[in-house]
């Protein structure tokens, strides 16, 4: 990897990561309906059949059965048979790409808090020195 | 040792604590290192507020303690399970020679039931250690 050169040239491998597609992206999706969070809160507890699901909801069993489809598709809720009964749990791996984010992100962040505070350390020794040295009248 | 749901960055930097606080406390120095827009009141309860890749994070300074501490919580706004205020970043700059080693706690991050995941997260912090080129010795015993 080269070197950091301040925020912009800092920031460009960043920008490549969409490429390989964001693990993030289909969390967040999954996170932007307010029924679908509802979801993840009632299940938080706990695992829960559909049916005890839908029933907090007005929508029709259908629409519930979509937002969970839509949450385990994105990796955020367990799904598993038992008999008729279809049962949800949260999967708490799926914050794994949120935690990623963070845990890429700092390592990065600190990597650049140094260079930027070296260098302007460099450039203030630069400005003060010449000052001390003969630019008295 | 690692602590389950604290994630624990390290870097030694080449000037004093007194230096390298205001990066953490002053809006136009902080975005030189993190995030394009800031909006930072460093007090007790002072608005906390970073965009960075579009992503609103938002909380408070909890402790400001120039040059050595500061303590602020971290969430991302409209984020169900990273909402403001739900985290909190607590910074520790301790002098050593003519370098300031600074340490980055995270704490509180979501990790679901962090028993069970706690070999998860021990695999990600050794993943990390080859990124701390001038990691202290807290983050070498992480791996």
């Amino acid at each position: 990897m080269s070197a950091v050169h301040g925020s912009a040239a800092a920031g460009a491998p960043d920008q490549s990561a969409p490429d390989q597609g964001d693990p993030a992206d289909a969390v967040l999706r999954a996170l932007a309906d307010p029924h679908r969070r509802q979801i993840l809160r009632l299940v938080r507890g706990g695992e829960l059949a559909a049916g005890e699901i839908a029933s907090h909801f007005d929508a029709t069993q259908q629409a519930v059965s979509h937002h969970l489809q839509v949450l385990a598709r994105a990796g955020l809720l367990s799904e598993r048979r038992d008999g008729v009964r279809r049962l949800y749990a949260l999967d708490p791996l799926a914050l794994d790409p949120v935690r990623e984010m963070l845990t890429e992100l700092w390592p990065s962040a600190l990597e650049r808090l140094k260079y930027v505070v070296e260098q302007d350390q460099k450039n203030k020794k630069k400005t003060v020195e010449p000052t001390k040295a003969g630019r008295r009248p | 040792m690692t602590v389950p749901g604290v994630l624990t960055v390290t870097v030694r930097i080449g000037a004093a604590p007194a230096d390298v606080f205001p990066y953490f406390v002053n809006p136009a120095l902080m975005i030189r290192w993190i995030g394009e827009w800031a909006d930072l009141h460093p007090e007790p309860g002072g608005r906390f507020a970073l965009d960075f890749s579009k992503t609103p994070v938002r909380g408070e300074y909890v402790e400001v303690e120039p040059p050595r501490r500061v303590v602020f919580t971290w969430g991302v706004a409209g984020h169900d399970s990273l909402p403001p205020g739900s985290t909190t970043v607590e910074v520790v700059l301790t002098a050593d020679g003519s370098d300031t080693v600074v340490e980055l706690f995270h704490h509180d991050l979501p990790v679901g039931e962090r028993d069970r995941h706690l070999e998860g997260w021990t695999t990600m912090l050794g993943r990390l250690v080859p990124l701390l080129r001038f990691a202290g010795p807290e983050s070498t015993a992480a791996s």
